[in-house]
């Protein structure tokens, strides 16, 4: 790796720390438009070639959104929760599978942001600034929100760490060169503390280089195994990552990982929901335009024998209503969610519950899509339900939505113990 | 069994720490502005302290509950000692209750980090009282 004295961002000064004006969020969110575009073009041929959409990453690169929200003082553009929130619903409204994998850059850029030190920001922050990637692989076999990790991070006789284990989902693998991962630190021998207690604080974050040979998918003690191959979100490419003695060293080591992520969780939750958002928009956008054109012919049981616009027919003007209100719910919902979060609101929010109430504007758009591209499907008909049509790939893909961090369980589980635990202290 | 033996044994012990965290530089730039004022509720033995970190001031016993206050702790004494050792997760044990936090609490846990500092203080004070029961192995 790289020191900070051999990598300096374009601009450091940390007296200009300001956010991103209107201005340049409008010319951004051009920028925005134009790639949701590109990938809206190419997302159907990634879908079915079950591919990352190799080709959008120069795209992407060149389109400058990747240093959306990295302050102006290390070379970004200093956008902010909601405006990042904006841009990947706009990506997401093009081709969510495609989106889905930049999202999780601007994911891991935001907790980053909030949870390195100023020399890892100043030198890790710079280089995204400069067009690189950075993703973030977190779930294991039997690990992930809610369990400890058991990757290993072995300490070394010089110093650092050698990572051990295997990450499930490893999202935008195939853009990325820099690798931000959670691990619990052994002892020298490789033994995981015994001790609850020692155990959560030995689980650590640690940010590296993810140099990797793109031909053979391999790096000194870290590799990448195709396993993806899922329902939808095929251009995703949520692969495998294998650790295999990968050496970070000291300057690699962020945080004790529970007690940082505590602070910086909207920005996964958030940007997941700003994905949904995205695609609740384009399912109202195709229903719109399927239906607002389709005619039948004549109709058993009309009145008359002749054709009929189905723009015309009750439940079919319920269904798009219905649709449109549940998208303008979601839309509401999200943005006071990150109006609360980012005007300080949420301390008032009882401690315990910050993490499902953050969550909850993920879990009612992941409810809402998930209702929307099943409604979609049965208003437009059968047609939707062959391959290749639009309506599939989105009931597809919004199945996807169940799973990311919070799930609906797993919100209504937190809220729930919160409401019935007794006052004591639990000595 | 506690280890503190009455209120005033926290007060000697858990209070002049929050003293200390009070005046230590630190400590003064992240609140600076700020009107974090925490109660402080421990049991087993009950005791009450209210820290006024703009006032740089610890109020203990009933006094502490007349004053304002923005955010709200409870724990007990126990871990109160383990936490200025350095021998409590606080995050950990958040989750499992046996720390309760409440109120306006975001400048409070930027406060965390800045703890740290001063475990070695405080066990060097248990040291040189003599009481070394209350260290934590």
């Amino acid at each position: 790796m790289a020191t900070t004295e051999e990598f300096q961002p374009a601009s450091i000064d940390s007296g200009f720390d300001e956010g991103m004006s209107e201005a340049e969020f409008a010319e951004l969110f051009e920028k925005a438009e134009e790639l949701s575009q590109y990938f809206r073009e190419i997302g159907p041929e990634y879908d079915t070639k079950n591919t990352f959409a190799f080709p959008s990453i120069e795209k992407f690169k060149a389109s400058d959104l990747g240093r959306l929200q990295v302050p102006k003082r290390f070379g970004g553009h200093g956008g902010n929760l909601l405006q990042t929130s904006k841009i990947v619903s706009e990506l997401s409204k093009g081709d969510s599978a495609i989106t889905l994998a930049y999202n999780m850059h601007y994911i891991m850029a935001g907790m980053c942001l909030g949870l390195f030190s100023e020399e890892q920001n100043k030198y890790w922050m710079g280089r995204v600034a400069h067009g690189e990637l950075m993703f973030g692989p977190f779930s294991e076999k039997r690990a992930g929100f809610s369990g400890l990790a058991d990757m290993k991070a072995v300490p070394q006789e010089g110093g650092g760490w050698k990572l051990y284990g295997k990450k499930t989902w490893g999202t935008c693998c195939d853009a990325a060169t820099i690798i931000t991962t959670n691990a619990t630190i052994t002892d020298a021998e490789g033994n995981i503390p015994e001790d609850f207690e020692e155990r959560v604080g030995a689980e650590s974050f640690f940010v590296a280089d993810f140099d990797i040979d793109r031909e053979t998918d391999q790096g000194d003690g870290i590799s990448i195994k195709r396993t993806w191959d899922a329902c939808g979100m095929h251009a995703t490419g949520t692969h495998t990552i294998v650790f295999d003695g990968f050496y970070v060293p000291e300057s690699g080591f962020v945080c004790e990982w529970r007690a940082g992520a505590f602070g910086v969780l909207e920005w996964a939750s958030l940007m997941f929901a700003s994905i949904y958002l995205g695609m609740m928009a384009r399912v109202l956008e195709e229903s719109r335009e399927a239906l607002a054109k389709k005619t039948l012919g004549a109709v058993f049981g009309a009145v008359v024998a002749e054709d009929v616009k189905v723009a015309s027919v009750g439940h079919i003007i319920d269904g798009v209503g219905d649709m449109a209100y549940r998208y303008e719910m979601g839309r509401r919902v999200l943005y006071q969610t990150i109006g609360e979060v980012m005007s300080g609101a949420d301390d008032d929010w009882p401690l315990e519950l910050r993490f499902p109430y953050i969550g909850l504007a993920k879990t009612f758009i992941a409810d809402n899509v998930m209702h929307m591209t099943k409604s979609a499907m049965s208003l437009v008909g059968g047609q939707s339900f062959r391959k290749g049509a639009i309506f599939e790939r989105l009931y597809r893909d919004s199945a996807a939505s169940l799973f990311q961090p919070l799930n609906g369980d797993q919100s209504r589980t937190y809220i729930g113990e919160y409401l019935l635990q007794p006052e004591e202290l639990e000595d | 069994m506690s280890a503190f033996k009455d209120a005033d044994e926290v007060y000697e012990y858990i209070g002049k720490m929050f003293e200390t965290a009070t005046q230590t530089p630190s400590f003064v730039e992240a609140t600076e502005g700020t009107n974090l004022v925490v109660l402080l509720k421990q049991t087993s033995p009950d005791a009450t302290m209210l820290i006024d970190f703009p006032k740089q001031t610890v109020v203990t016993g009933d006094a502490a509950l007349e004053g304002k206050h923005t955010v709200q702790l409870r724990m007990s004494s126990d871990n109160a000692n383990k936490f200025w050792q350095g021998k409590l997760n606080f995050t950990l044990a958040m989750a499992q209750r046996k720390v309760k936090l409440d109120g306006k609490r975001s400048t409070a846990l930027k406060l965390l980090p800045l703890t740290e500092d001063l475990f070695e203080t405080y066990r060097q004070r248990l040291k040189e009282s003599g009481r070394e029961d209350l260290l934590v192995a």
